[in-house]
């Protein structure tokens, strides 16, 4: 019986020292040993990280199926992994990728299976997990009886904090035999990233439909590039056609942990925030006093938009 | 080929977020539900553009059968909808009064899909705007022992292939595979169609096929649930914001000073 953290590709993937992290206190709490699960990883960059997170073991995972993302051959991967060291608990880091990968081994695995999840709670023995519902509206929370369960982790609103003491995990090699395994979807056309990402940027300035048209989103640029930073939208305006969806925070868009987010125009709701609650100092900016949005800002300012950027925008860029 | 689609009645994610939004959401006594009685429920938005993606392949010439499936206690209005829309059928499950967790909703449509001739596509919305889980469609694929392509915004058949334009974090990314499959469509297929008012007269006269659990050879037993909702809260937020006054030119400056100070900028 143990933990597990199944991973696989980059091991510096944004989330994952959150979740080993939250991984190491449910352990803890559980009294079960914690693995590293990792799949086509380089094992000596995780072996370093795995020991600040105080993890017992990690369990490497290697095969020339396991190159990039390939689904097939990592669902049947962790199914025999699984299989063989019988964990109480198979976490990920919920990314699109692992909204594939955890239900279809809890499937394998006969196990339950919860995603969204922010927080983990050991309760007279049995797991409770809490998940967001309703885009963030609600919480609520789940009890899994099951002897093995899949949880995928939201990392936005954890916080990393390294083990006391560091650990020698030990290194297992895994053999899995994926003879068999073919991938049975193909990509034919991989994306082209454009530039740096939204979720990796320090500073972000979103518009709204506060901004009441599309072509007043030039000052939420202008007002990004005088702070150094990247700009994005709400998913109101997606819809509206006036951005991309590339450009859009939430939950169902990007889900971003700047320094800066400055909301011009955002009412605050709660699939938004999912994309941005996360950030050190949240700025608002609305004509609407009760908006939501100002319950989550450090700073506030009540007025016109559209008044109000060009001043920032002057002042950003002086002294 | 046959489509099936499989479509959740929600509570309208936009009222419930309207009420969240004036602090006016409230938990029901028993501690699990919303207080709902003044929420509309409607078709789960993602699922109906599941249905939009199934008319697209008719659309673009492929002769195909849509079914339109329903597991609920009363879901002949979303049902009726997806009729208008332009499903060849429309299937009612009745869950009997079980409370249905995500394993027993995916065991249900499977041994539905399994018994009623199968699917060659399979629809599902990314989530539904309720639970916000997913999993469903993930766990109905692999009961049905068919591939899974997430987060769709189109998706094309030419024969037995399927192309399936997917929204990843870096972009679009089409990937391509044989059917059967099942894809999970995102809100970036956009604005659904609106069925036509002589379409939806017609729809009136369309009637469910009724399917009850027993029909499908599951009992109750079968569909015990291994993972309970046992609390449903509201999240608190720090309210904590410092509001800048003055006219516009004096409010950035402050706001500017304050983040240079706090070492933001």
């Amino acid at each position: 019986m143990s933990v597990v953290v199944c991973s696989w590709g980059n091991v510096a993937e944004r989330g994952i020292e959150e979740v080993l992290t939250a991984a190491r206190a449910y352990s803890v709490a559980a009294g079960l040993p914690l693995h590293w699960a990792v799949a086509g990883m380089d094992r000596d960059a995780a072996r370093a990280l795995a020991s600040r997170y105080g993890v017992a073991a990690v369990d490497a995972i290697t095969h020339p199926k396991l190159q990039g993302f390939a689904p097939d051959a990592l669902v049947e991967a962790f199914t025999q992994y699984c299989a063989k060291a019988q964990p109480a608990l198979v976490l990920f880091n919920q990314t699109a990728a692992s909204r594939l990968v955890a239900p279809r081994l809890a499937s394998r695995l006969g196990a339950a299976v919860v995603t969204n999840v922010f927080a983990l709670q050991h309760e007279a023995g049995v797991l409770q997990a809490s998940a967001t519902a309703y885009g963030g509206d609600t919480q609520v929370v789940y009890r899994m009886p099951s002897r093995i369960n899949v949880v995928c982790l939201v990392p936005t609103t954890l916080a990393a904090e390294p083990a006391p003491s560091a650990s020698e995990p030990a290194c297992n090699q895994v053999d899995v035999d994926l003879g068999a395994i073919e991938e049975r979807f193909k990509v034919s056309s991989a994306p082209k990233p454009e530039g740096p990402r939204l979720e990796d940027a320090e500073i972000i300035v979103s518009g709204g439909r506060g901004l009441g048209k599309a072509d007043n989103l030039a000052l939420v640029r202008d007002l990004a590039s005088a702070l150094g930073g990247m700009w994005g939208g709400s998913r109101p305006i997606v819809d509206e056609g006036w951005i991309d969806s590339s450009r859009q925070v939430g939950l169902t868009g990007k889900v971003t942990r700047p320094r800066l987010y400055v909301a011009v125009g955002i009412s605050g709701a709660s699939q938004h925030m999912a994309g941005c609650s996360a950030a050190k100092t949240i700025v608002a900016i609305n004509k609407d006093p009760d908006a939501a949005i100002f319950r989550y800002a450090s700073y506030g300012i009540v007025g016109d938009c559209l008044e109000v950027m060009p001043e920032l925008i002057k002042a950003a860029r002086g002294g | 080929m046959r489509i099936v689609v499989c479509v959740k009645e929600v509570l309208d994610p936009n009222a419930v977020n309207n009420l969240a939004l004036a602090g006016k959401l409230r938990i029901g006594s028993d501690g699990r539900t919303l207080e709902v009685a003044a929420v509309p429920r409607l078709i789960n938005a993602y699922d109906e553009q599941g249905m939009e993606i199934a008319l697209r392949i008719r659309d673009a010439g492929n002769t195909c059968r849509i079914v339109a499936v329903s597991i609920g206690q009363d879901s002949q209005a979303i049902l009726r909808h997806c009729a208008a829309l332009g499903a060849d059928e429309i299937v009612a499950i009745d869950p009997a009064g079980l409370e249905l967790d995500c394993e027993a909703v995916a065991k249900v449509l499977a041994a539905y899909i399994k018994s009623s001739g199968g699917a060659d596509l399979v629809l599902c919305g990314r989530q539904a705007s309720d639970d916000d889980q997913g999993v469903v469609p993930v766990l109905l694929a692999e009961k049905l022992g068919i591939p899974a392509v997430l987060f769709a915004r189109a998706a094309e058949v030419s024969g037995r292939t399927l192309s399936v334009t997917c929204v990843t974090a870096d972009g679009d990314e089409v990937a391509q595979g044989a059917l059967p499959a099942l894809v999970t469509v995102s809100n970036e297929v956009g604005v659904p169609r609106f069925p036509t008012a002589k379409s939806k007269m017609a729809a009136r006269k369309m009637a469910p096929v009724a399917v009850s659990l027993s029909g499908l050879g599951l009992s109750a037993a079968d569909l015990a649930p291994s993972v309970e909702l046992v609390r449903q809260q509201l999240p608190v937020v720090n309210g904590n914001c410092e509001f800048l006054k003055g006219p516009a030119a004096e409010t950035a400056r402050q706001l500017i000073d304050r983040l240079r100070a706090d070492g933001v900028v």
